[in-house]
């Protein structure tokens, strides 16, 4: 980096073109240094940076800006002879401003050297990287604090970062997780799948929950897998895209919604049971509202045991539901035209007379279908039934065993 | 003309018939046709079809069975389905096929009281 100097023999105006191009930076401040370290020339920006006019701050020494404690422990004064001996330094430190404000500063040194070779003074740069390390700490702050675990990995899939949350979720340490590549926490089976992924999330990266309508499993240390929810989301950064990826143990919620599940169906069979009451004959009493789902259940448990009991009649007791709408009277149907299809006469039992009234007022046609008021009724039908179908069938085995026709 | 696809029993005057494995529809018309076939030449009164090995019954199969049904009416004998599964009736019925007509029962020894019932009807003596 050219330095404009005062012992130059450049045109004026070459200088005053220097001095305005120093002046136009506007995020870092020059100083130049004499061979003590004590103020030569002070910039604007440096001005505006720190507080301090020129005429404040020529020929005080390198202490200045510093704090306290950088003073006592002599740091200005080595930093110095560091760079005399060694050339040009860059870090970061601690500054006061005019009206004692602290700031971070990325601080570069560079000795200037005379035409002998003797260093005859020092060029400062100074930067404010308060904000820069104020977004650094709170996004490290963010992720420590965030309730799920969360592993940031590069586009190479090897981990950058990762929370507390995660080596608790994982029972890995920080350090045996960075710089290793994703797949460590991934069950040996899903592995390869999971880098052809991981190279299809980075071709098109975007907020997306991963594997959406999949169960996924995370690796433990220990070798133990478990449920687990993963949300991706794409950072850009000067190092390239980073993928954050936020991962929820979801072991509780999977068992209860099996034991939800579990209950569901229980209750399902439960609510339509269906009652062998006689040799051949089946009762399914109906209780409650009869939804889709229910009536689903109910036709399948029904055809079921009629298959498994070869039952020639089956008994519907609608006693048990508040009122028969179409839907209700739709569903009841499909269930009577089934039954039939497998060979089985379907009897309706316990209708009232409400019950009648708005069936018939709604228009609902039950077809066919034989119907009783009461159970009792319909279990004497389906007897009825049965004793005819019996009579027909010994008449059927006689003429087969005496061969005579019909 | 003697391509027989199913095995037709005789038991009496009744004849047996197990449709099993999967059918496609050129198999499904051969069958029609061998079945019109028997019942003509053996002058039977009925005839059961089998469908208890059946899982999968389409639309096609079941047109095709209440026609065998119709055929078999008209060449003076009853015919009845015996043995559809559960979950072939409920397809069935939420397919909205048109089976209404046609006679069934659980098994082939219902099915043959079945047969005996309708024989009554057809002669006019129930």
């Amino acid at each position: 980096m050219t330095t404009p100097s005062v012992d130059e023999q450049d045109p004026r105006a070459g200088l005053r073109d220097l001095v305005t191009m120093l002046d136009a930076l506007t995020d870092h401040a020059v100083i130049k240094l004499g061979p003590d370290g004590e103020v030569v020339r002070w910039s604007r920006s440096a001005q505006a940076m720190t507080g301090y006019t020129e005429d404040e701050v020529v020929g005080r020494p390198p202490a200045l800006l510093r704090t306290q404690e950088d003073c006592d422990a002599g740091l200005p004064e080595q930093e110095l002879e560091t760079v005399r001996r060694d050339g040009p330094r860059s870090f970061q430190g601690w500054l006061v401003r005019n009206n004692g404000e602290r700031f971070l500063a990325h601080i570069s040194l560079t000795p200037v050297a005379g035409g002998d070779g003797a260093v005859t003074g020092f060029v400062e740069v100074l930067r404010d990287v308060t904000e820069t390390a104020r977004a650094e700490s709170l996004f490290h702050g963010l992720l420590e604090s965030a309730p799920d675990a969360m592993v940031i990995v590069g586009t190479d899939g090897r981990i950058a970062l990762v929370n507390r949350q995660a080596e608790v979720l994982f029972g890995f340490d920080r350090a045996e997780l960075v710089g290793r590549e994703i797949e460590m926490l991934v069950p040996p089976r899903f592995r390869d799948r999971h880098v052809g992924h991981r190279n299809g999330f980075l071709s098109n990266p975007k907020v997306r929950p991963m594997g959406a309508g999949l169960e996924l499993s995370g690796l433990r240390r220990d070798g133990t897998e478990f449920p687990i929810e993963i949300s991706l989301s794409p950072l850009q950064t000067a190092e390239g895209v980073l993928v954050a990826a936020a991962i929820r143990d979801v072991t509780e919620r999977r068992e209860t919604e099996q034991r939800l599940q579990r209950q569901r169906d229980e209750i399902l069979e439960l609510s339509t049971p269906v009652i062998q009451v006689w040799d051949k004959v089946l009762v399914m009493p109906i209780i409650g509202t009869l939804d889709t789902l229910r009536a689903t259940r109910l036709t399948e448990g029904l055809l079921e045991k009629i298959a498994q009991s070869q039952a020639e009649v089956a008994i519907l007791d609608i006693s048990g539901v508040p009122t028969i709408d179409t839907q209700v009277a739709q569903h009841l149907l499909k269930t009577v035209q089934a039954a039939a299809l497998m060979g089985t006469v379907s009897i309706m039992s316990g209708v009232r007379p409400e019950t009648a009234q708005s069936m018939v007022h709604l228009g609902i046609d039950m077809g066919r279908l034989r119907s009783r008021s009461t159970l009792q009724d319909a279990l004497q039908l389906a007897l009825a039934v049965l004793a005819e179908r019996a009579g027909t069938a010994e008449a059927a085995a006689r003429a087969l065993t005496s061969g005579e026709p019909r | 003309m003697t391509d027989d696809v199913v095995p037709v029993m005789q038991i009496g005057d009744t004849l047996l018939v197990a449709l099993q494995g999967d059918l496609d529809d050129t198999t499904v018309i051969r069958i029609e046709e061998q079945l019109t076939r028997e019942v003509s030449q053996t002058s039977a009164t009925g005839m059961l079809i089998d469908v208890s090995r059946l899982s999968v019954v389409d639309s096609f199969i079941a047109r095709v069975l209440a026609r065998i049904v119709a055929m078999v009416r008209l060449l003076g004998a009853q015919a009845a389905v015996v043995g559809i599964q559960p979950a072939v009736a409920i397809t069935l019925v939420e397919l909205g096929v048109p089976m209404g007509h046609l006679d069934t029962a659980l098994n082939a020894e219902q099915g043959l009281a079945l047969l005996r019932r309708l024989r009554r009807g057809d002669t006019g003596t129930d």
